[in-house]
This record gives structure tokens, sequence and C-alpha cells, in this order.
């Protein structure tokens, strides 16, 4: 695939007059899906998909073009040419782009992790085996994805990588569940089988009597996969210099210096986990670590080329979206095996599921309990707790009212497939927050 | 797609027990100015096929952008190698003599006129939309976009079938906020829910520049406003947030691929029980609902699903009874009730699940003015901005970019960050009136999430302004 990238590229760039910059961008992934339902096969298939982005740069001008390719270079080649005509003749017309910006230094580099390539048939039949007589529902995504960007002043970037997603709930017959996931880049049996173990253990557990919760101020654990939900919603503009800027960003009150964190606090963008690739759209190499909030102070946003020439800043290559594709959320120093029993009266939380600011400015979340959420009594579960909507602020949940975090971080690899599988990743501990409130 | 093709592609069906292709081609175009800047236009086109294949007891896809002969044979060898793997192994294996020769078309009905305007005559009506939006000084960020969709489908099968349909939309969006002693206030046109089958001409007909001048002022007023009292009254929903709540609280939970529980990892399940089919008092008997995929500009009209059943109009909901579920040709067999063409999907590159189409709430017989006098104390809601809702569809909290006081029957002062909370098995039965046509607005919404392998779609909704009573609603810190 990298060498059809060169060759399509090579055949472009040879195709441009003088003063056009051409930039080019390369997705394509070859991913086996298997979705399941009740331990058995719903849906299963392969797509075999490659998309390649034109951005054509004249005079300070800038457009652009998705085309998705066939791989059949005969085909591709009078395709591209057509578009690259295409983009030659409308780009006149457009006004100058005042926060156009593309790296004109040469940063070449290859990232390919080598490994043995994944048997979807044989991770398949495994997982059809262990969860047999198991009501089990998910998805097994399995296969290469390959990124790729270069220009026509020389530079040239590759990332590819073969590895697999499988995420999956299961299900008692009164409806409860729990969820988990395994993703990684070699398929282990063993760490699949202590992983199913463990599921079947928290079954017999959620399977207790329900405990009913009513509306009110609790102390909770949020796992690291509940708590990520909340840190992804901080992403919707937390992290960006220009939503902050425009008041768009729920923690545009904590750049402006009004609100903290607790000291515990550090969130930073770290791409050292190899999982997205370090170079962005317009060519320039993302640095390895960007801090974000240190010890509960707003640090530094990410800054999109466009951004910084817009607000006169430097950027740190962040993709015009300024939202983290890898954050990292340090850890704190409640030990993991005493989650329990430094929550002592509460509810422990494994996963939070369809949240939305229910005031922005404040940066107030609203979400719901779902997968695995249960009632401790005196360090002791009691049982699975009714779905309960809560409605809170990050500046309690990491602020005043955080306990603790936990001394373990666990990486969560997003297993969202919309368009394409996602490359975005997060390193997140677990946390003790009181006064969590339920509100109906 | 052209005939000769049909005819060259025709002879690469497999012979088994049934095969269909589904060829794909979209166009997107994307002009935006924003803070008073043109944007990067962004052009896509796609082409792809997507190739089903049932076959002794397994069922299999292989979908790619090659469409050759040798990389249409290569998905087609794909499909057949999962068909034969997963032969016995399958959650359920359709009644495949339900399938009947299909042949048909769907064409959007406008004069396909986008490629008639020139990108810079689009750029310039954006910037003086731009003008417009920050026509006040503390408006703090603005910006006006066009987006423009085509959807070609050609289906094709080993019964013969031959459907072809083109669908185009157009989705004009607006935003603009207002700073007020660090309070923010956004205003949207309609939550970005203006997503319709109409050419050029429409953006011309709904005025954008005056518009923006309205929604600019009204970001002004709501940045100095009061937030919104909390209190238990009654609300008057206007369409921009209904569309929201019957997405929600209808739509969703009456998606039979949830019933089934194939989304119990990802988008959930549903409240709905198959028993209540026939018999559930789902709201009052002012409700009625229908899946109308005939309703010509909404978003998701078309004459065929993408398993290439025939659509017609049908009645969900009726005098608040729950009457059937939004449940395409498979999942209706695997439940033993009656189908909608509702197996779509989002491109050549995912496989059809149940989705809603146009779910459409029927106006009734009161003008706006009556539903107004009609309320001693209450809150009129207008335009989402914010939704969350359990995974069985029941506990919901939804947020408003604008709220409006009513007092003795008279609209009475704008309140700001409005939200309310309820639970969708008692919210509809509080329906107590449903506007008359002159209140219905025809909305739609281009990113309804769902599925795993994950897909975005298409869907519209048509509704009246309503008026529910009993309804708990707060405001911001």
């Amino acid at each position: 695939m990298k060498s059809y990238f060169k060759k399509v590229s090579e055949y472009l760039f040879n195709s441009l007059e003088s003063n056009e910059i051409l930039i080019l961008n390369f997705d394509a992934e070859q991913t086996d899906f298997v979705r399941f339902n009740h331990a058995k096969i719903r849906q299963a298939g392969n797509v075999d998909q490659a998309t390649l982005t034109l951005s054509l740069v004249y005079k300070r001008k800038s457009l652009n073009s998705v085309i998705r390719l066939s791989l059949d270079y005969q085909k591709d080649s009078v395709l591209l040419l057509r578009t690259l005509y295409y983009l030659r003749r409308e780009i006149p017309e457009l006004p100058q782009d005042p926060y156009l910006m593309y790296e004109r230094n040469l940063n070449s580099f290859d990232r390919e992790t080598k490994n043995k390539s994944l048997d979807s048939f044989n991770i398949t039949d495994s997982i059809l085996q262990g969860c047999h007589s198991l009501d089990m529902v998910g998805i097994l995504s399995t296969g290469a994805i390959m990124k790729g960007f270069s220009n026509s002043l020389g530079q040239f970037n590759w990332h590819e990588s073969q590895s697999f997603n499988f995420d999956w709930s299961m299900y008692t017959d009164t409806g409860k569940a729990i969820k988990q996931n395994y993703s990684d880049q070699v398929w282990d049996q063993n760490i699949f089988s202590s992983l199913l173990e463990e599921s079947k253990q928290k079954l017999q557990v959620i399977d207790n009597r329900e405990q009913t919760i009513q509306p009110g101020e609790y102390r909770v654990y949020l796992s690291p996969s509940a708590l990520n939900e909340i840190v992804d919603m901080l992403s919707w503009g937390g992290f960006s210099y220009k939503a902050n800027k425009i008041g768009s960003s729920p923690l545009h009150l904590m750049m402006k210096g009004e609100k903290k964190l607790n000291k515990i606090v550090s969130f930073t963008e770290d791409l050292s986990n190899g999982i997205s690739p370090k170079f962005h759209s317009d060519g320039f190499i993302k640095p390895d670590t960007t801090e974000l909030i240190i010890n509960g102070e707003y640090k530094s946003s990410l800054i999109s080329p466009r951004s910084a020439l817009e607000y006169s800043v430097n950027h740190n290559a962040a993709e015009y979206y300024e939202s983290p594709v890898s954050i990292n959320l340090k850890e704190g120093a409640i030990n993991n095996d005493n989650i329990l029993t430094t929550l002592k009266d509460g509810i422990y939380i494994s996963n939070l599921w369809y949240l939305n600011f229910s005031d922005l400015n404040n940066g107030r979340i609203t979400g719901l309990t779902r997968f695995g959420c249960f009632k401790v009594s005196n360090g002791e579960y009691q049982g699975p707790i009714n779905t309960m909507r809560f409605d809170e602020t990050v500046y309690n949940i990491f602020g005043d009212k955080l306990i603790g975090l936990t001394n373990n971080k666990q990486l969560l690899i997003d297993s969202s497939t919309y368009e394409e599988r996602s490359t975005h990743s997060s390193t997140i501990p677990g946390a003790i927050v009181e006064d969590f409130k339920m509100t109906l | 797609m052209k005939d000769d093709f049909i005819n060259h592609i025709k002879p690469l069906l497999p012979n088994v027990d049934y095969c269909s292709f589904r060829f794909v081609n979209k166009y997107t175009n994307i002009i935006s100015a924003t803070r008073s800047v043109i944007e990067p236009v962004i052009i896509s086109e796609d082409d792809g096929l997507m190739v089903t294949v049932y076959n002794n007891g397994g069922c299999g896809y292989g979908a790619t952008s090659n469409l050759t002969d040798g990389g249409i044979l290569k998905a087609v060898k794909t499909a057949q190698k999962w068909a034969e793997f997963s032969e016995n192994k399958l959650t359920y294996m359709p009644d495949l003599d339900s399938l009947k020769q299909q042949s048909g078309s769907y064409f959007t009905d406008d004069e396909e006129n986008w490629s008639k305007i020139s990108t810079k005559d689009k750029a310039d009506y954006l910037m003086n939309v731009n003008k417009s939006l920050k026509s006040q000084p503390t408006i703090s960020n603005w910006g006006a976009s066009i987006r423009f969709n085509k959807l070609e489908t050609l289906f094709i099968d080993t019964n013969d079938s031959y459907v072809r349909q083109k669908i185009s939309y157009l989705l004009p969006q607006m935003v603009v906020s207002a700073e007020y002693k660090k309070e923010i206030q956004t205003r949207t046109y309609g939550g970005h829910a203006h997503a319709r089958q109409v050419g050029y001409d429409f953006i011309d007909s709904i005025n954008m520049t005056e518009h923006a001048k309205l929604l600019a002022e009204e970001a002004v007023e709501l940045s100095r406003a009061p937030n919104c009292p909390d209190k238990i009254t009654d609300a008057v929903i206007a369409p921009d947030q209904m569309i929201l709540q019957i997405h929600e609280s209808i739509g969703h939970p009456l998606e039979l691929d949830r019933i089934l529980g194939d989304e119990r990892n990802y988008a959930g399940s549903s409240f709905v029980t198959p028993d209540m089919f026939g018999n559930y008092k789902y709201g009052s008997d002012i409700l009625n609902v229908t899946f109308n995929p005939t309703l010509e500009t909404e978003l998701a009209t078309y004459n065929f699903d993408d398993d290439g059943t025939n659509a017609s109009k049908e009645y969900l909901i009726k005098e608040g009874v729950l009457i059937r579920p939004i449940g395409g040709l498979f999942s209706s067999q695997r439940m033993g009730l009656d189908h909608v063409a509702c197996s779509r999907a989002c491109n050549w590159n995912r496989p059809p699940i149940d989705r809603m189409g146009n779910i459409n709430l029927e106006p009734g017989d009161h003008t706006f003015d009556d539903i107004i006098q009609s309320v001693d104390e209450g809150i009129l809601l207008e335009t989402n901005n914010s939704w969350s809702i359990d995974d069985k569809r029941n506990k919901f909290q939804f947020g408003c970019e604008k709220g409006t006081l009513i007092k003795n029957g008279k609209l009475s002062g704008i309140v700001k960050n409005p939200s309310y909370r309820g639970v969708t098995e008692s919210f509809w039965n509080n329906l107590s009136k449903v506007g008359n046509h002159d209140t219905n607005r025809i909305l739609g919404t281009s990113n309804c999430g769902k599925g795993e392998p994950n897909q975005t779609i298409f869907v519209g909704h048509s509704t009246p302004v309503c008026l529910f009573s009993n309804i708990d609603v707060f405001g911001g810190i």
C-alpha cells in the first residue's frame, strides 16, 4: 500500500504546474468486521477501502478534494488527474486564505509495525467457543490501518499497523450487563480467556437483587472507562485554543484563570504509545507530549496551525479540531486493591453513557449509568443499581469533590468505527468523587 | 451508472442461494465561512460496492472501492468466504423466499442546480451571511455553511431486481454566539436540523442573511437574560426541539433491532417489548406518528430501502396506541411482525440495519396562538442544543437554546439555559395539544449514529408545535 501511495504521489507531483503545491493525505484500512448477538454471528464481512485527500495550494489559496481510491492504478490515475484539473480550474475563483499554513521543512519518517497477520476466522472461532451458552453481544474489528502524508516539497510520512479490537457486553437473564474490551496487535488466547473468566465472575455479582437508588448526592467510584467518558466531554473544546477564545469550551473559565481543578489533576496529550500517527495533515510533526493541565492549572491548549495564524501564537501541530487523540491523566495514590474500602459507602460505576453538556459555560455535564454499576456498603458490593441520570460539573468532579485517583492507569483504545477505524486512545486511572449528583 | 455497466456486472453475481450488489456513489460539497473567512472548501467523491451473499445457512459481505472486474470478483469471494464460515453460526437466517424481485427508481425532485452556482457565488453569499451574523459588537463567534450531498445507489440481485435511486439534499447552517460578563450564549439555525431534499432555490427562499440578523439579536438578548427557573410547568415545544424529542424517545425505542438485542453493546436496547405492539398506550389520544417515506422534500423520502424493499407510509402510533416497530423485512421476520422499508446503510462500506427514515408526528388542529393562549403559566422551548437519554430510551434530558416564559396566555420574556427532563413512558401521555399544519415544519438531521461497525445516517422528522403538561423544567448554574 505504501508503494502505491508513493506511486500516485509521484504521478500527481509530476503533473503540477509552477507555483502549485500539492499536499496529499492517504487513509486506508482492510478490516474484517464480525458483529455478534446472543453469542452468534449477526453480520460478518470485510471492508477494503482507501481514500486520498488532495489539497492544492496556489497563490495563498487552497482547495481540497477527498477521493475514494480503487487501488487500480490505471483507474485511479485518470480520476486523480481529472480531480487535479478540477481543483486547478476552481482555485483562482477563491479568496486567499489568511490562515493557510503547511509544513515547508522536510520531516520524513516511516512507522510500520510488522507483526504476524491476524486471522479473523480463528479469532471469531475462539470468541464463539468461549462465549458459548452466554448472552454475548459485541463487535470484532481486525486488520490493517494505513495512513500516509506526502507533499510536492518532498516530505513523505507513513504509519501502518495491524490490530484488533473486540468490544463486547454480556447480559444476565434479568437484563443486567457488564462490558469488556480486548484490543492489541497480537491475539493472546490466555489473555482473552482470563478476561472472559473475569466477565463471568462479574456477571454473577451483577445478577444479585437490584438496589434502587433515589436522586441525591453519592460518593462514587468512576472506573477508568467511566472517567474517560467525562474526559471525552472535556475534549469537546476544553483543550482547544480556538474554542477557549470564542467561549465554546467547557473550560473557558479555567483558561481565563477563574477556575482551578484539584492539584492532583494533570492532563497531557501523549503520543508516545504510537497508536496515533505523529504527523499532522499539513505535514507538521506532532510533539511526543503536550502539557494541557498540570497540578490543577490550565497550562496550554492544543493549537492548530490555522488558530496559530488567526491568534498570532505558536502552534503545536494539533489538527483543526484541536482535541486530544491520545490523552493521559496522571495516576493518583489510591491503591487499586483498596478501591472498595476507600469508597466505603457509595456507588461503583463501571460505565457512563450518552453524556452531554447541561450548562456548557459552567462545565456541567449530564449522562447516565450503564454497564456494571453497583451499590457498595461498608466496602462490599450490595448489588446492581437501577439506571440513574447524573448532572455534575467538571469543576466538582476534578476539583474540590475529587477524593483521589487510583494508582493504576488503563490504556483505552477507542473502538469507534465511524467512516473508518479510530486511531485514538486514552490512558486514564479511576477516581473517587464525593457528592456526585444523581437527578433522575 | 450507465446501463452498459449494469449489463457488464450482472454476470458477476455468483451462483448462490441469494446475492445482491449495492453500488453507492456519494458526492459531498461543503462551503463554510467562519468569522468572516472562507474555510477550506471540501469536495468529496466516493464510489464503492457491497456484495452480500446468503448461502447454505450462512451470510457474509464484501465491500470494496475497487470497481474493476477483479475488484468486484474479489469482494464476491470475500462475501462467499464469510457466508461459508458463518454457516449455522448466525443469530438468525432469513427466509430467502420472502425476497421478491423489485424494480423501480427514485430521484429527488430538484433541478440539480447545485453545480450551476459557482463556488465563488456561494462563498460570497456566505460572507454576506457572516456580515449579518456579526451585526452586534458583543458577538464573539459566528459562522455559516451550506452542505450539499448526493447519494446514488444501484441495487441488483439474483432475483433479477433492479433499483436505482438518487437522493440529493442541502443543509444550510448558521451559528452565532454573544458574550456578556463572561456568559456566552449561542443561537443556531434550527439546531442544524434544516436538511431537506431541495435544490439551491431553497437557500434563496429561507433568506439566510435576514435570518442571521434575528439570530444575532437573540444571542445578545440571551446573554443578558436570566436563567430558566426550576419548576414543574406546561411546556410548548417548537418543531426544532420536537425533532429531537421524537427522534430519541419514539424513533430509537421503536427500532426493532434494538428490541431484538443487536444494539445492546453500543446504541442500547429499548423499554419497548414485543408484547406491547397493538395495545400499549404510548401517549395521549392525540399522538399520531408515522413512518413516512413519501413526504416530498423530507430528508429520508425514497421508494426502496437498502435491502430493496418497497417503501410506503405506515402508522407507528395511532391515537396514542403503539401499532408497529421500525423494523426491516428480515428483523420483522425474526419477530413475526409487519415490516417497514427501513433497512438502511450509510454507505457502500456498511451493511444495512434498522434505521429511522422519516418519522413524523402528524399535525392536529390548534393554531400557535390557540396553544399559547391556553397556557396560564409555562414556557416555550426552542432549538435543541443538548440531548441525553438512557440505553433503553426512557430517562431523557434535553437542553434548548432559547426559552420564553408564558404567563396568562402571553409570551413574556426570554430565559437562558432552559432544559427539561422526563421519562418516555409517561412523557407522551402528557401531550395535551398538537399544532395544526401552519405550525408544522419539515426538518431533518444528517448525523444519526448507530450500529457496529458505526454508521451515521440522515433521517427526517416533520412535526408541528406541541403542548405538554407537568414538565420538569430547569436552568443553568
